[in-house]
Parts: structure tokens; C-alpha cells; sequence
């Protein structure tokens, strides 16, 4: 005989779980009651809505899916941003809420909430378990929900009462979803309606988004791209997938894209989109969205499509499959010459307006980071100005190795993720930029990487307001900077040192000089290869904006490049 | 108007999510009922839409674990007997393997 908790714990396992994150409470102490002994390492994060994140980090950085736990009432509602977060960006996660006795749910008792309620919009699947016989099907159905297609959140629910029961258990059970219904076509002829429309272009490019790597279609992306050598650009969620030196790479689209990006996003004739939602924040204003452009959009998940613009070409399912075919459909067509529009699109005229050593202070402070971090590295950027100027300066290819809450927004992401990104790759340089404001909205996970002995290399741009809201005060309001100033933070190496964290400072004035000085680099180094983790806080201007920027209404050729 | 047909399994929640992608578009429901219908359950609900939405709503509705199938068709007259429709196009796909992951 088996108590409930001992077999939610033992179908986890079955699901390739090893490492959990959480924070215990009454109604699910049977659970954590049971940990001991069950092969699975919990970490005990300082907040439910960190574990969320925590587990959201270790997801992204392997691909697997990342388990929370929270108990019944306030420690479910606490999980609430990061399941939003995770079915914004497709992260697979499984979320495991205590809840109170069968017998007392929808009485209002102490610590209730209906969570799957609560959840219901943000889930992928989600479920009550009633009967502690349904233990086995909820935990292998929820990981199956939460891994297949477009990953997402999935949340669990159980009565304290059924981790308390006991019963004969004879194993986990594996879940086979039934066969939905085949209303698609089964032959394939997308690949030459793909080259139809090639010959037919005289300036194409590709979007590359998140769906392109949460496939595993990156090997096979990067060769057809290769072969195809059409302006290329990514979303936030998309850098990493190709090579930045790949001479027909224009960077990052979108809001804060790069020029060359953002013109020929206006201009093509031709969009190929792999595994991108095509978001307000990328397409600026959708009437003005590329205006003269078809639409080619690979994609696994059918409610994406046609949501800021009917395309021409939807090619619904996994990116690993979609892609190969369709480079498979070029090998015997020959493609026209586009190297006309080629040199519009990648020339010199819209080349980055501020290279290394010209750009503005942080910029260039994130560039000295950057370059001078180990090969092995993830970045964790949080959510703001600091989070857009890491997106910018952005030069690795390796497609997991830039994290960040693009689809929510999420400010404190930052930190609890990195956890979860340190503690699924601990050889690997883990560096959490964060802002002063999203930074406070976890500090307590400090706590957590101190207890953890975790060596992430934390970085808070201090500008000492909420400084994207700002900016858009200082834009759009007139500079009405309303409950935005943040002068009054607290000394944050003080507190990185109240938990025993090691804590820098740096002032941008460092960064005037080009190359930087051997003490501010040798700071960098020091801070960036110290074995233990470090807090490095970067004093910067308060108000100094993100550019380039398209503002809202706009279309993406009618970016703003400066205060003037 | 638009008539919309869904059936579906009795999953926990499937039915508030069918109806949650009505709500989150802040969508006149003039009218919806649900029952069971052979194995499954169905819902028909009447709803002012218009073309965009509706690819969406399908779409929306498809992704949904537990969604089998959905039908829809115009209604000009309240008292007209639908005659269910195929649904809007589907995409184009290499393989029925690849859409059902896709579905998932």
C-alpha cells in the first residue's frame, strides 16, 4: 500500500523528473512529507511565484518540462504569473497545488481557492484529481499535455485528503492521447507552393522565432537558410537560432530592432515566418505590418495563425518535420537572383547605427560583459530597458542561451530562472541581468542562491526608475514621470551582503573610455570568473532610453532613433 | 450570426475553455447549449462574429485538448435549420502524424 503522495512522487520520477522547485504549506505537506526517499531533489525557493519561474528556467535552458509545487490557496495564486509566463512563451511546465480535504472544497475553507478555476485560461490541460484510483492517469496525462505540440503549462490539483489515502499502486501508466480527427491533407505540396511564390519575390526574408527552437529544427533551419541566403532576422525569443555572423543575419526585429531588420520586415514581398506568433512588439502596427508582403508561416500550433494578418501559406505542424521538407522541395528548383535586394537589405547604409565603442554607456558596459564572458554561458535577461539593450547586444548562436519573459513581460523573472538555469547546467556561466525594479520583485531568491551555493553572476542596471515605463512617460506623457522614480532603492551590495552574497559596484563612467581601463576590465573578469555567485550593480543614467524604437501605432519603418 | 457546433469529450473543463475563447474576445454569446451526444458531449452556441474571428475561434477551439470536432454556418433566420459546414480550411501539412502533434 501507497499513500498518494508516495505515487504522485513515484509517477514524477516515471516522467524523467529529478529536480522540482516549491514551497510547502498545508495542504500539501503529505507530499512534501514524502520527498525523502523518492529520488527527486526539491528545492525550497523563498516564494511560489519563484519556484514557477525557477522551473520555467529550468525548462527553457533543457527542454524538459519544469515542476512546481505550491500548496492550496495563496501558494496556488502565486504560481499564477509564471503559468501565464509559461503559456505565453511555451515552456513546459507541470504545476502540482495542494488543495483543501474533498470534502471541504467549495465551503470557502481555510487556504481554498479554486485553482483549476483560477488557471483554467492559462492552462494547456489542467485537473482536479477526485479519487486517489486517478493519481496515475493525471500525472502521466499532464506531463504528456505539457511536452507534446506547443509546450505549455498544465496544472494538477489534489485533495490533502488523496495524498493521504492509501492504496495498492501497480505502477505509473503511460498515456496515449486518442487520434484527433485527420481533417489535413496528407500529401505534401506546400514545398512547391513555397517555391512558386519564391520565383514569383523579388525581396524575401525570414523571421525566425521560439517555435524554431523548441522543435529542434535549428541544424535543419541554419542549412536551408544557408541555401536560401535571404535577409534574415529574429524575434527576442529567436536570437541564438542563427549564427550572427551569418552574412545575411540582420539581428533582432521588432520594437527594438535593428534597423536593417525592421526596413526589410517593411519592405519584402515575401515573409517566411518559422515558429514565430507575430506579436504586436513585432509587427508594430498590424495594418501598416508589411504591407506588400505574403505570408509563408511555419508553424505548429493553428491558433497562431491569421492572428495579425491572413497568410497565404500556413504550414501547420513541428518545425523539424516542416522545415526538412521543404528544403528537400528546393533541391531540383533553381532560386532567382536576389543578391539586388540582398545588398539593400544587408548594406552598409542600414548597418547597426552603434557599433562597440560608440554606443551608449550600458550598451557598451553589456558589451564588455558579453565579450568577455566564457564560451559556455546562458544569459537571463529580466524585463525592461536592460532587458531590450541585452536583446540588442546579443552575439551568441547558441539557441538556448537567451532566456528572458518575452510574451508576458514578467518583471523578476530574471533571477528565480536563473536558478533553474544554474541548477540544470551548474558547469555553465549563468549571468542574470535584471533592472532595479524587476530585480526587488524576487530579491528574496537571493536567499536561494545563497543557500544553494549557486555561482550566477547577477547584474542590476541601476537607473533608479522603472526606466521603460519611463521612457514611454518621457514619450508619450510628457514627460509625467508618475510613480516611476525608484531614487530611493536600497544599497543593493548591502543587501546582497545581508545574504552573504559578494556584491560590486560600477559607475557608468567606466565606460567612457574605449577600450575600457585594465582595473574596470580586470573588475568584469574578476566578478565574471569569482567561483561563488557575485551581484555586480551597474550604475547608469537615469534617463537614458532604448533606441532604435517604433512607437505604438507605428509601422516598422517609422522607427525613432534618439530623443529628438 | 453564426451557428457554431462543437463536439467534444466531457474532459474537466473543456467546456469552460470552448467558452472561454468566446469570452476572452469579449464576444456576443446570444445564446449556448450543451448535452451529451452519443460518447461525446456537444455544445452549439450562437455567436455575432465576424470572418476573422471565426478562423480563430476554430483554430482556438482546435487546440484544445479535448475538442473533436467543429462545425459552423450563417443564420439568417432564427428559426433556420443549420446545415453544418465543413470548417474553414485546413492548413497545409506533410503528414497527418505531424498535424496531430501539432493539434496537441
Amino acid at each position: 500500500m501507497l499513500k498518494g503522495a508516495e505515487i504522485v512522487l513515484q509517477c514524477v520520477r516515471a516522467e524523467g523528473v529529478d529536480l522540482v522547485f516549491g514551497y510547502p504549506g498545508g495542504a500539501i505537506m503529505p507530499l512534501y512529507d514524502a520527498l525523502d526517499g523518492s529520488g527527486i531533489r526539491h528545492v525550497l525557493t523563498r516564494h511560489e511565484q519563484g519556484a514557477a519561474f525557477a522551473a520555467e528556467g529550468y525548462a527553457r535552458v533543457t527542454g524538459k518540462v519544469g515542476v512546481a509545487i505550491a500548496t492550496s490557496g495563496p501558494g496556488a495564486t502565486n504560481l499564477v504569473t509564471g503559468i501565464a509566463d509559461a503559456k505565453m512563451d511555451s515552456v513546459p511546465l507541470v504545476c502540482i497545488t495542494g488543495q483543501v480535504r474533498t470534502a471541504m472544497i467549495g465551503t470557502d475553507a481555510f487556504q481554498e481557492t479554486d485553482v483549476f478555476g483560477v488557471t483554467l485560461s492559462l492552462t494547456k490541460w489542467s485537473r482536479l484529481v477526485r479519487t486517489i484510483e486517478e493519481i496515475p492517469e493525471a500525472i502521466a496525462e499532464g506531463f504528456h499535455w505539457a511536452r507534446s505540440g506547443r509546450p505549455g503549462p498544465v496544472v494538477i490539483d489534489i485533495p490533502t485528503d488523496i495524498l493521504k489515502a492509501k492504496k495498492e499502486f501497480s505502477g505509473p501508466v503511460k498515456f496515449t492521447p486518442q487520434a484527433q480527427p485527420a481533417d489535413v491533407k496528407t500529401e505534401s505540396t506546400f514545398s512547391d507552393k513555397i517555391v512558386a511564390l519564391l520565383h514569383g519575390a523579388t525581396r524575401p526574408v525570414a523571421l525566425v522565432g521560439a517555435g524554431a527552437k523548441l522543435s529542434g529544427a535549428i541544424p535543419g533551419l541554419r542549412r536551408l537558410l544557408d541555401e536560401l541566403n535571404v535577409p534574415t532576422f529574429a524575434t527576442v525569443h529567436g536570437l541564438g537560432a542563427v549564427p550572427p555572423q551569418a552574412p545575411y543575419y540582420l539581428g533582432m526585429v521588432g520594437m527594438h530592432g535593428t534597423r536593417a531588420a525592421n526596413m526589410a520586415l517593411h519592405e519584402t514581398d515575401l515573409l517566411m515566418v518559422f515558429g514565430a506568433r507575430l506579436d504586436d512588439r513585432v509587427t508594430g502596427d498590424p495594418i501598416k505590418f508589411a504591407p506588400q508582403a505574403k505570408i509563408v508561416h511555419f508553424e505548429i500550433d493553428p491558433a497562431q495563425l491569421d492572428r495579425v494578418r491572413a497568410c497565404e501559406l500556413p504550414v501547420i505542424g513541428n518545425l523539424a518535420e516542416t522545415i526538412p521538407a521543404f528544403h528537400a522541395g528546393l533541391r531540383h528548383a533553381s532560386l532567382p537572383d536576389w543578391s539586388g535586394w540582398r545588398a539593400v537589405a544587408c548594406g552598409a547604409e542600414r548597418a547597426e547605427l552603434d557599433p562597440r565603442g560608440l554606443a551608449q554607456p550600458t550598451m557598451r558596459f553589456l558589451d564588455e560583459l558579453f565579450s568577455r564572458l566564457p564560451q559556455d554561458n546562458v544569459i537571463i535577461a529580466d524585463v525592461g530597458q536592460h532587458q531590450m539593450w541585452a536583446a540588442q547586444r546579443y552575439r551568441s548562436s547558441s539557441p538556448r542561451g537567451f532566456i528572458t519573459s518575452g510574451g508576458l513581460g514578467a518583471m523578476g523573472f530574471a533571477l528565480p530562472a536563473a536558478v533553474g538555469v544554474q541548477l540544470a547546467k551548474p558547469d555553465t556561466c549563468v549571468l542574470c541581468v535584471s533592472g532595479d525594479g524587476g530585480f526587488q520583485m524576487n530579491i528574496q531568491e537571493l536567499a536561494t542562491v545563497h543557500r544553494l551555493g549557486l555561482p550566477i553572476k547577477m547584474v542590476i542596471v541601476d537607473n533608479k526608475y522603472l526606466g521603460m515605463v519611463r521612457q514611454w512617460q518621457q514619450l508619450f506623457y510628457e514627460r509625467n514621470y508618475a510613480e516611476t522614480d525608484l531614487s530611493d532603492n536600497p544599497d543593493f551590495v548591502e543587501i546582497a551582503k545581508a545574504y552573504k552574497i559578494h556584491g560590486w559596484r560600477l559607475n557608468e563612467a567606466a565606460m567612457v573610455e574605449f577600450p575600457v581601463s585594465a582595473e574596470t576590465g580586470d573588475l568584469i573578469d574578476t566578478f565574471l570568473r569569482s567561483p561563488g555567485p557575485e551581484l555586480l550593480v551597474f550604475d547608469c543614467a537615469p534617463e537614458a532610453n532604448v533606441y532604435p524604437m517604433v512607437p505604438a501605432g507605428a509601422a516598422l519603418s517609422e522607427m525613432v532613433f534618439g530623443d529628438e | 450570426m453564426q451557428v457554431f457546433h462543437i463536439r467534444y469529450r466531457n474532459a474537466q473543463g473543456t467546456l469552460m475553455r470552448i467558452l472561454n475563447a468566446v469570452s476572452r474576445r469579449a464576444l456576443e454569446l446570444a445564446s449556448v447549449h450543451a448535452e451529451g451526444a452519443g460518447q461525446d458531449y456537444a455544445v452549439t452556441m450562437l455567436l455575432e462574429v465576424n470572418q476573422k474571428q471565426i478562423g480563430q475561434l476554430y483554430r482556438e477551439w482546435y487546440s484544445i485538448v479535448d475538442v473533436i470536432e467543429v462545425r459552423s454556418r450563417a443564420v439568417l433566420h432564427e428559426q433556420e435549420v443549420p446545415a453544418w459546414g465543413p470548417h474553414p480550411p485546413a492548413s497545409e501539412n506533410i503528414a497527418d502524424q505531424s498535424t496531430r502533434a501539432a493539434l496537441a
